[in-house]
């Protein structure tokens, strides 16, 4: 049977090897396609009914619009089981309609992580990281200020600025919700008083220096282990960089709005079946492997730096990972299984997710750079509006 | 005219050898000139059809029509693409600031490439080697100049330094709206006017120096003979270089991506950009194609526009 993805071919090669031992009569091939190709390839040849894909990686947000456009296989006969192995939040975002469309496979969190020499310079104290002494936004703008002030160049950056997936728990946390409401999930929300406030706090950051304008990306993390930053908002997948700079650095939880609510971004590739494949059993066989048997979904992760999606599996890596970063890391797989259980957010499930995250994307990057918050949300609202009229 | 010259002289030393004059001659007679001429011209003509009028036609056709991913159907809509288009501010809003950014763009860059073109075909000492380096951005790939000036124009980058070193306040450059086109504009000049500067370069070295001794003698100032000799006599490269330049700033779209995403606010949201977000990200193919076709007409008319001018003045 065959495997679609946009990952390394070496990314999946343990998890197929542990297939093999195990299914000695199923092979499994392994194609990729990088990623800004996957999704126009896989409209193409999912729509052309092509059957020698049995098997591919499904972006999470992407999901329900490869459900609603017949894409997916049901596996909804495995709701269960599915819903015993893996955490919440990574069970309702293969959901669409009620039934499951996909098996997840990795997931992801935020951290915070802090630099320490800054925070002494200022004589702050390092944050913790219990998850029950989360700091909240307004003590680390106010301690960002401080560090800059003892001579720090910039005070908070997240990693990735104009990204709905970071900037969505600040919202969140006020109550504004993820943005997308109504029956069908088409109705955009993006306007109320906890999005105001949100963003307003967030363009705040930028207009008063605390954090960098015209930074990129790609750039953000480079800016942190050069030690210009005091605080960075970031991925599990830092750590390893981290490891490797010459800065003194900690991770703690990442933050709340004082009074709000704790939100944490979540989510990453789940893998589905093609409908139009005709090694349906084998392909099951594979993608129950790689998800719910949690010695199967280990394996891919084996060479990567990636959470993944089963609990057990989880239970396993974490430690792995937070050995990653020595004694700056100690409390990280405590840190991960909290947020993974507790404060993780989902990104809404919508058929017009794609075109309100583009959208959100540029309002973001105005909003960063000064446009007025309440009139950049509203035009956003039309945007997307107009967006999903051809839906 | 000559190829059937050449094809007759060819056959009648082997004719009068084999004494088959009349079978041989007839058939080989048939084949007409414009025959031959058409399969020589097959291969170019083949891939101007498939790969440019074949693409074209698709997405008139296309745009004519709309596809929605939950109905999963595709309906005739005629021009309801466009007039839909017409009505979307963000597409009025990229129109303008495309035209605004050729307006300025192409005058800018051919401007300067003809003014360094002179300068460098002074003999002055090192001459080749300011010319070598005017050149050198054309080895760099777009994609990764993009790159480099990101860092130039970051608000702590090069650029802000070089202006505190001359004693300026800083700039938001790419940040500000009012600034983001002109800062894109700078880097496709730094690019773009070395490319073309190398074509004026060729149409002045063809004119002939005599032409300057003439003028030296006649007592014409510098400014005289760059306006009365070097102008005119390189009237076709320049019309050259001028349709070319247009047409390659009609298609800008990987420093939009990289740099601004079309922002902030969509000051730098030029058409192809906005036909890529269209198309790709918002999945809206068949407004895409609409709006393709739109900058295809764009593009003609100001090119035609562009060799009336030119032709015109040819008259003149």
């Amino acid at each position: 049977m065959n495997l679609l993805g946009s990952e390394d071919p070496t990314t999946f090669a343990p998890v197929i090897a542990a297939f093999k031992t195990k299914n000695p009569d199923i092979t499994v091939k392994y194609a990729q396609v990088p990623f800004d190709q996957l999704n126009p390839t896989l409209q193409q040849r999912l729509g052309a009914k092509d059957d020698t894909i049995d098997l591919y990686t499904v972006d999470q947000p992407r999901l329900s619009q490869l459900a609603a456009q017949g894409f997916l296989e049901d596996l909804s006969t495995l709701k269960e089981q599915t819903k015993a192995a893996v955490p919440d939040a990574q069970y309702s975002v293969n959901l669409y309609q009620d039934k499951l469309w996909a098996l997840p496979v990795w997931n992801s969190t935020q951290l915070m992580f802090f630099n320490k020499k800054s925070l002494d310079a200022a004589g702050i104290a390092y944050p913790s990281i219990d998850p029950a002494q989360r700091m909240t936004w307004e003590q680390i703008a106010k301690d960002g200020k401080a560090a800059q002030a003892a001579g720090t160049q910039f005070g908070l950056l997240l990693e990735q600025v104009e990204a709905y997936y970071q900037l969505q728990p600040l919202a969140e946390s006020l109550g504004g919700g993820s943005g997308i409401t109504g029956d069908k999930m088409l109705t955009t929300d993006i306007t109320n008083t906890g999005w105001e406030k949100a963003m307003q706090w967030y363009s705040d950051t930028f207009s008063s220096g605390l954090s960098p304008r015209g930074v990129g990306g790609f750039q953000t993390s480079p800016l942190f282990t050069s030690g210009k930053v005091a605080y960075f908002v970031g991925g599990p997948w830092d750590i390893g960089n981290f490891a490797k700079s010459d800065i003194d650095w900690g991770v703690a939880p990442m933050p709340y709005f004082a009074g709000g609510s704790q939100a944490t971004p979540t989510g990453s590739w789940s893998w589905g079946i093609n409908p139009a494949s005709k090694n349906k059993a084998a392909a099951k066989k594979f993608l129950e492997f790689a998800s719910l048997d949690p010695a199967g979904n280990l394996a891919t992760t084996d060479a990567t730096t990636i959470i993944p999606a089963n609990t057990a599996a989880t239970a396993h890596y974490l430690p792995k990972l937070e050995a990653l970063g020595g004694a700056k890391t100690t409390g990280l797989a405590n840190l991960i299984a909290h947020e993974n259980t507790q404060t993780a957010t989902p990104r809404p499930v919508s058929v017009g997710y794609i075109q309100f995250e583009e959208l959100m994307g540029k309002a973001f990057a105005d909003i960063r750079n000064g446009s007025p918050v309440d009139e950049r949300l509203k035009q956003a609202t039309q945007q997307i509006n107009d967006a999903w009229k051809q839906l | 005219m000559a190829p059937s010259q050449v094809f007759d002289r060819r056959k009648t030393p082997e004719t009068t050898a084999t004494g088959q004059v009349p079978t041989t001659r007839s058939r080989r007679r048939r084949a007409s000139p414009s025959l031959i001429a058409l399969a020589f011209l097959a291969p170019a003509l083949i891939s101007l059809i498939v790969l440019r009028i074949a693409p074209a036609a698709v997405a008139l056709w296309e745009s004519l029509f709309r596809q929605s991913l939950l109905q999963g159907g595709t309906v005739f809509v005629g021009l309801g693409n466009y007039g839909d288009l017409f009505g979307n501010a963000d597409f009025t809003n990229a129109l303008l600031v495309t035209l605004v950014f050729s307006l300025i763009v192409n005058p800018l860059q051919i401007g300067a490439a003809f003014l360094l073109a002179v300068l460098y075909t002074r003999k002055a000492a090192g001459a080749k080697i300011w010319r070598s380096l005017v050149v050198l951005p054309i080895a760099v790939p777009p994609a990764v100049s993009a790159v480099v000036w990101s860092v130039i124009y970051r608000p702590d980058g090069l650029g802000n330094s070089f202006l505190a070193l001359l004693g300026l306040p800083a700039q938001p450059f790419l940040t500000s709206p009012q600034q983001s086109l002109a800062s894109i504009m700078v880097l496709l000049s730094w690019i773009g006017i070395g490319y073309w500067m190398l074509f004026l370069i060729a149409g002045i070295n063809d004119v002939p120096s005599e032409l300057y001794e003439a003028a030296s003698i006649d007592g014409a100032s510098a400014w005289r003979k760059l306006w009365s000799v070097t102008f005119p006599l390189v009237r076709r490269p320049l019309a050259f270089v001028l349709v070319a330049d247009t047409v390659s700033n009609f298609l800008i779209f990987a420093p939009v991506q990289i740099l601004t995403k079309g922002g902030p606010s969509g000051s730098s949201n030029l058409l192809m950009y906005d036909i890529y977000t269209r198309a790709y990200t918002l999945g809206d193919l068949s407004k895409a194609q609409a709006e393709v076709i739109i900058l295809v007409l764009l593009t003609l008319i100001i090119v035609a526009l562009q060799f009336r001018l030119l032709r015109s003045s040819d008259a003149a």
